[in-house]
Formats: C-alpha cells, sequence, structure tokens
C-alpha cells in the first residue's frame, strides 16, 4: 500500500470493511464489540466470525484505515485484556467516500427502478 | 451450553487456529480465542439447539474462508520466487491442518445399542473428543491439555473382541482396583457404589451378570474367559495394569467387561463432547446407511429427531463410596 493513498484508490469497499468503519465511527471498539455492532448495524444479516473480522482488520492496519488503540479492560464483559481499535482519518474521509458512491448507486436504482414497481 | 462444553469448543477452536499462517496467528490468535469465548458466552445466553447449531456452522465457514483467505494472501502479497516455495509449503499445511482437525481432534460417533440408557439413547450422534485421553506419547498429549481415565468416565474405545467396532461404556475400574458385583451392585476396593448413572430394568434373574465374579459361561466370550481366568483374586477381580474395567450405564442390559474382558488403555479413543444430533431410529439403521435408512431420516427428520437432547453432554459422574 502507497503511504498516502486517496480514499478513492480503495473503493469499492467489501461489506466487511465497510461496516468495520462504521461501527468505528462513533467510538473505539475491541473485535467482539465490533462484531455486535455491525450484526446490529445489518440486523443480523452480517455475521462476522473471528477469521473474517481479524483478517479484515489486518488488511485495514496496513491500509491505514484504522489504528490500535491501548489495550484495556472492558468492564460490560470481564477482567480480561482486550485489543481496541480506532479509525484513522484516512478511514474517516474512506468510509464517507464509500457512503456517498453507494448513495451514488442508490439514486441511479432508484430513477431507473421508479417506473417498475409504481 | 455448559461450561464443561464451552471450554471443550473453546480448546477445538484453538487448535482449529493452526491452519492460519504462522504469521498471522502471531498477531491474532489471542483476541481470536477471546472473541469466540466471547461469542460462545452469548449462544450460552440463548441455549436454543438452533442458535448453537447456526453458531457452529458459522464458525466452521469462517475457519475454511479466512485461513485460505490468509494462506492465499501469503501467497499473492509474496510473489518472489523464493517465497513460492514456502507458500507452498505453508499450503501444504492447511490442508495437512484440516485432515488433521476432522480425523485426530474430533469424530462423530453414533449410538447404536442401548447399553448406556440413561445417559446415551440409541441414535444419539456424539462428537468424540479424541484429545481428552490422547495416548500417552502421542503428538495429542503434548499440546493439549491432558487428564488421565478416572472413575466415572464415559468412554468411547474400540471393541477388544473387534476392533473395527467402537463402543461407549462408563470406567468402573481403574489399574489396581478390586471389583465384585453383588446383587446388581457394585463393590470397588471393599467400597459399596453408589452409582446415580445408572438404570436398571431386571430383564431376568441372571446370576453372573449381577453376582460377578463367576465361573464363565456360554455368553463369556474368549478376552472375558481369560479375565476369568487370571485376575480374580478372592473372589475379586483385580484390574492389571494399562487395562480398564468399563460397564454399561443400563446395567441389566449390557454387554460389557463382564462379558469380553479389560478395555486396554490404548483402545480408548476419547470421550463424548455433545450430542449433535439425536433421531430415534432402530441400532441396526444406525451402524451402516441404507437406503431405507435414508428416506426414514428425509421423511421423519423433524418428528423423529429428539431435539430437547441436542447439544447435552454425557458426563463423568463418580459413584459414591459406602462401607
Amino acid at each position: 500500500m502507497p503511504k498516502n493513498p486517496s480514499p478513492r484508490e480503495l473503493l469499492p469497499l467489501t461489506p466487511p470493511v465497510f461496516h468495520i468503519l462504521l461501527a468505528l465511527a462513533e467510538e473505539e471498539r475491541h473485535g467482539y464489540g465490533i462484531m455486535q455492532d455491525v450484526a446490529r448495524q445489518t440486523d443480523g444479516a452480517l455475521q462476522l466470525g473471528p477469521g473474517t473480522l481479524y483478517g479484515c482488520l489486518k488488511r485495514m492496519l496496513s491500509a491505514g484505515l484504522v489504528e490500535e488503540a491501548e489495550e484495556r479492560r472492558d468492564p460490560a464483559l470481564d477482567d480480561e485484556r482486550r485489543r481496541y481499535y480506532r479509525m484513522t482519518p484516512l478511514g474517516k474521509r474512506t468510509v464517507r467516500a464509500e457512503a456517498q458512491r453507494l448513495a451514488g448507486a442508490v439514486t441511479v436504482a432508484m430513477s431507473r427502478l421508479a417506473g417498475e414497481h409504481a | 451450553m455448559n461450561p464443561s462444553v464451552m471450554a471443550g469448543f473453546c480448546r477445538l477452536y484453538s487448535m482449529m487456529l493452526y491452519a492460519y499462517p504462522a504469521g498471522f496467528r502471531r498477531d491474532y490468535a489471542g483476541p481470536m480465542k477471546q472473541l469466540f469465548r466471547d461469542r460462545c458466552r452469548d449462544v450460552a445466553r440463548t441455549a436454543g439447539a438452533f442458535h448453537i447449531l447456526r453458531f457452529v456452522s458459522l464458525v466452521m465457514t469462517d475457519w475454511m474462508r479466512s485461513a485460505l483467505r490468509e494462506r492465499a494472501a501469503g501467497f499473492w502479497n509474496a510473489g518472489r520466487e523464493q517465497r513460492r516455495h514456502s507458500s507452498v509449503t505453508e499450503w501444504a499445511g492447511t490442508i495437512l491442518i484440516y485432515l488433521f482437525a476432522t480425523t485426530t481432534l474430533v469424530q462423530a460417533y453414533v449410538i447404536p445399542s442401548g447399553s448406556m440408557e440413561g445417559s446415551l439413547l440409541v441414535g444419539d450422534h456424539v462428537l468424540v473428543d479424541r484429545t481428552a485421553y490422547a495416548d500417552p506419547g502421542s503428538l495429542g498429549r503434548h499440546i493439549m491439555p491432558y487428564r488421565d481415565v478416572q472413575h466415572g468416565d464415559i468412554i468411547i474405545f474400540s471393541y477388544p473382541e473387534d476392533v473395527r467396532e467402537t463402543y461407549v461404556k462408563r470406567v468402573i475400574g481403574v489399574p489396581g482396583d478390586r471389583i465384585r458385583m453383588e446383587h446388581g451392585q457394585v463393590i470397588r476396593n471393599g467400597h459399596r457404589l453408589v452409582e446415580a448413572y445408572t438404570q436398571h430394568i431386571a430383564a431376568y434373574p441372571d446370576n453372573y451378570r449381577d453376582n460377578f465374579p463367576q465361573a464363565p459361561n456360554a455368553s463369556t466370550m474368549p478376552r472375558g474367559r481369560d479375565m476369568l481366568e487370571h485376575y480374580v483374586v478372592n473372589g475379586e477381580l483385580v484390574v492389571p495394569p494399562g487395562m480398564l474395567f468399563a460397564l454399561g450405564d443400563n446395567r441389566e442390559n449390557s454387554e460389557d467387561s463382564r462379558y469380553w474382558g479389560f478395555v486396554p488403555r490404548s483402545y480408548v479413543i476419547g470421550k463424548p463432547l455433545a450430542v449433535y444430533w439425536s433421531f430415534d431410529a432402530p441400532g441396526e439403521d444406525l451402524k451402516e446407511w441404507s437406503l431405507g435408512h435414508v428416506v426414514d431420516v428425509t421423511t421423519h427428520f423433524f418428528t423423529r429427531t429428539r431435539w430437547n437432547r441436542m447439544f447435552t453432554v454425557p458426563r463423568s459422574q463418580n459413584a459414591e463410596e459406602r462401607p
């Protein structure tokens, strides 16, 4: 990956990557928190397994979309330390660009399909 | 899902992680195990068989897909000739791990007889944890938590009289134990066992079965005869080193160590981890799948599946000893 890629080069994002970024949009989360939030966002349609989740995070780290925050405990779970992730500025720009791209696609879809079922 | 199944699943999962490339494992094995356990806990709270089934299938597909993907990433990103070679060996590694996982760690087994009724029913499909009592010296023993076979453990083992068959029984005697039975009650080292797990359905009086050991009769198999000939001291059976004495929980309707002798320790395959499916069908149908059985299963899958048995755990249970 180049050092300072523009978000456009990374589009389109795969659904897991897109939803992981959305999960991190508001706060830092650990792996399990991301997984739960992605399931909530998609009404349970996208269930990330451990391998898929950490595989994506690995690639997102090397692309500079996310970074590791410090390890700490999650009071809601137990006393084990968990690795937290946060979104980078590039991650934020990228997810915004992806959302715009999708919005554009939705607009096209609406206008073309509007006649069919109306 | 109870804690011991969860621990079993977590153990299997940490073995499954060996399918990922070493670098990936180094960075993420810890968090992945954590995530897996968190998910398990989640699923355990809902406790529906359907949820557990969905979870298991999600984890399996995730594992297959992502392990291959991480391997492939290593392969394509490397690009250079000399790295290519190591990637090929890494791939071979992954395939070996898949084979290893499905043959060495777990095994599916169907209960074909009612000898363990009370704990296991005919038609229970169980996953066998093959690592639990891995033979001393085998690979499994060095990398897995290990505990030797103890009183009250349910074991799955190769039938000593015909090793092609697999049996399931409960361990009553370990090496050094003195065993006899009086009126169907086991007396071990002079203590009367109170066995909560047994089921007593007296079919017909049988002196040999209920007051053991005795002189061999027509139902005693060759190895049983050998045991009675060499290991009875003062009316008690003495379990020799490297052997186990195993009985069925359905004590009056069980062909067990009383008839075919000791189970060599090395014949033990593993312990039942959980019932993953229970289908009400005659024992003979379960041993070999016939066309009739396939039709039977497809037409009666929902009605004859014993849903309440799914993901139950046949448990080790020690008998209380009374003087």
